[in-house]
């Protein structure tokens, strides 16, 4: 889909940064002026989204933003608005059905997105990045017959251009190959690439893999070998050996090396890693001990609670409570910012406490934590944790 | 911060196989640390002793109620001079590199509370005796603890994995450094260890325990420690540092009388 966009006048606004588009009824001038600040600083969809609804959906009856790349959309749509887009399997029409929050959709292979706000005029006007007073917006190439055609026209030359690609590639490789020390065919005749290029590299793999040999000084020969070209956009691979080669301990045994790929702190299983440090407290804690802790990080309670494994920037609150008659486990209970679904509140988890952690949420009846299952936390609810030790849960 | 007494004992020693110690260690209570050098000669006897200088800059001027922030700081300038000190030498042998390990044990003010702020980085350990039992405290940054970690191998198969010696976080590493710390009441260490994997390689953790929970003096629970892993084998630099805190140790009075006698022994075998 080309990223160019036209419109119909109309009372609706039009925030249009360079990828993303917010479609707000006129009655929400308060909201444009903060979303075009940020669209016009390049904040993408989710962070636009983020200021949207910064204030809450009860006031925000209707809305669309459509987030636009070369050939994917993300479309959100809240109320009145409808989108119909065009993708090459045909025509598919997203709105929001009534009492549900918004209908979302991520497609793939898009020709065009129109979003009707008002009435079904035709979009004539060019809609350039900025604001605009519009009744319907249209992306990429219009949907009418003569449109398509045009469009799998270019779609095809386009993929005609892939195709083209290897040719490209390889049409330069041997040119560029030939300056190259080149060993199997000429091993003497040309020395100079040699002497201009003293590689230092001990490596004596002669000729296998001349490729990763060439490849940190020669990168641009790299792509396009025949044979083993693991990248076929023509990305030269990472050629990163060198740390663990470089790390060896002459001495002794110990040498460093790349953690295990794919590995991470385990998580809580079933649960997403926190934030470690969040920018705003998502819930105050008020003891009955006459502590008053705010959770913008994590928060540790118990007799004699100990963090393990933070980095300096993210050491936890630790809250030491008396517990007479050893109630209270020495790190008894963990509460958090959530992640995830649970973003924007505060989250508790018993860390497997001798004696448990029994939990009143406002209206339902206690309940014991089961430990290492993470509870949502909300205003109002008051955290037991024996010896006469609560926790209230407020706003921060 | 309330002033606390510490006992604490040291020893180091370069083992059976190796021509360099490469181990550096600082005592300045309440000031802690083991650093194990890796690079050979001139590269991780320097990189851990510029750790040792860092901390010893720290332990100077301390101030326990910017514990943390101080440690990051004493980690980052040892970083900084060791990429450094390894970016002069590679200037001359392109593929020279020097690192080390460090574990550091600090008391720290937390909000009027006294508190051991530890921190490591790399597979020196740190150990602490609990309730009459040996706990390691630090998690290796290894290759083979990330294995047990992601329940690929057991502890014992990581013993004689063949990856053992590769660690994932040091000091020196070009990817910058990120230490993990601890924080732990005091009273919920009895004697604390640290040590570098000379001492942890060599003898098992029943061994360490042994000693720890049988020799009164920190000076001659880590004598014996290190000398039972110089006995072991003696791969490797050996170094360990015990640490108790006075008044939480099981039996105060006894201690303090063998804490006598010991240095009485001691003063009169150097007369």
């Amino acid at each position: 889909m080309s990223t160019e966009a036209r419109f119909a006048a109309g009372d609706w606004y039009a925030v249009v940064g360079d990828r993303v588009t917010v479609l707000l009824p006129g009655s929400q001038r308060g909201r444009v002026a903060g979303l075009w600040d940020l669209a016009d600083a390049g904040a993408g969809a989710d962070a636009l989204l983020d200021a949207l609804l910064a204030d809450g959906l009860s006031t925000l009856d209707h809305f669309a933003l459509v987030a636009h790349d070369e050939d994917s959309a993300r479309l959100l749509v809240r109320g009145a608005p409808t989108a119909v887009v065009s993708t090459s399997g045909g025509d598919d029409v997203v709105s929001a059905a009534p009492g549900t929050t918004w209908a979302e959709r991520l497609l793939t292979g898009v020709s065009s997105v129109r979003v009707t706000l008002t009435g079904d005029a035709a979009a004539e006007h060019l809609l350039s990045p900025g604001l605009a007073r519009v009744s319907v917006v249209e992306f990429g190439t219009p949907t009418s017959v003569a449109a398509t055609t045009e469009t799998s026209a270019t779609e095809s030359g386009s993929t005609g251009a892939e195709e083209a690609e290897p040719e490209q590639l390889s049409v330069p490789e041997p040119a560029a190959a030939a300056p190259e020390p080149d060993p199997e065919p000429h091993p003497d005749p040309e020395p100079e690439p040699v002497a201009v290029d003293p590689e230092p590299e001990p490596e004596p793999e002669p000729e296998p893999e001349p490729v990763l040999a060439a490849a940190p000084t020669e990168a641009p020969l790299h792509f396009g070998e025949p044979a083993d070209d693991p990248t076929p956009t023509g990305e030269t691979p990472a050629v990163s050996d060198a740390v663990s080669d470089d790390w060896s301990d002459r001495d002794g045994q110990t040498q460093i090396g790349a953690p295990v790929p794919d590995f991470d702190r385990p998580p809580i299983p079933g649960q997403e890693m926190a934030p470690e440090v969040v920018s705003r407290p998502v819930a105050a804690l008020v003891f009955s001990t006459g502590d008053v802790v705010s959770v913008d990080r994590t928060v540790l309670v118990g007799r004699a609670p100990e963090a393990r494994r933070f980095a300096s920037q993210d050491q936890p609150h630790v809250v030491t409570v008396p517990s007479p008659h050893q109630e209270i486990s020495s790190t008894h209970l963990e509460i958090r910012p959530g992640a995830g679904a649970d973003h924007g509140s505060a989250i508790a988890t018993d860390l497997g406490s001798t004696n448990g952690t029994v939990l009143a949420l406002p209206g339902l009846d206690a309940e014991e934590l089961k430990p290492g299952i993470a509870v949502s936390l909300v205003p109002g609810a008051v955290l037991d944790l024996g010896d006469g030790v609560t926790i209230q849960v407020t706003n921060p | 911060m309330r002033d606390v007494d510490l006992h604490h004992g040291a020893s180091t020693d370069v083992g059976l196989v190796r021509k360099v110690n490469e181990d550096s260690y600082l005592v300045a209570p309440p000031v802690f640390v083991v650093a194990d050098g890796m690079g050979g000669h001139s590269g991780g006897d320097v990189a851990s002793r510029m750790v040792v200088e860092e901390f010893q800059r720290l332990a100077e001027a301390y101030d326990p109620r910017r514990g943390a922030e101080l440690v990051s700081d004493a980690l980052a300038r040892a970083q900084a001079r060791i990429i450094d000190y390894g970016e002069a030498h590679r200037a001359l042998q392109p593929g020279w590199h020097a690192g080390t390990t460090a574990v550091a044990a600090v008391l720290v003010d937390d909000d009027g509370v006294t508190k051991w702020l530890l921190v490591n980085l790399g597979d020196s350990r740190i150990y602490r005796i609990v309730d009459g039992r040996l706990e390691q405290v630090s998690v290796d940054h290894s290759v083979v603890q990330e294995l047990v970690d992601a329940g690929q191998i057991t502890p014992e198969e990581a013993s004689v994995h063949p990856e053992r010696h590769v660690i994932t976080r040091a000091l020196g590493s070009p990817g910058g450094i990120h230490p993990d710390f601890f924080l732990l009441p005091l009273g919920s260490v009895e004697r604390l260890l640290l040590c570098s994997d000379g001492v942890t390689g060599m003898i098992e953790d029943k061994e360490i325990e042994e000693i720890l929970e049988s020799v009164a003096d920190p000076r001659d629970a880590a004598d014996q420690l290190v000398r039972a892993a110089v006995a072991a084998g003696g791969r490797d630099n050996a170094t360990a540092i015990v640490v108790d805190v006075v008044g939480l140790v099981k039996d105060a009075t006894y201690d303090s009388q063998r804490q006598l006698q010991s240095l009485e022994s001691k003063l009169g075998g150097r007369l």
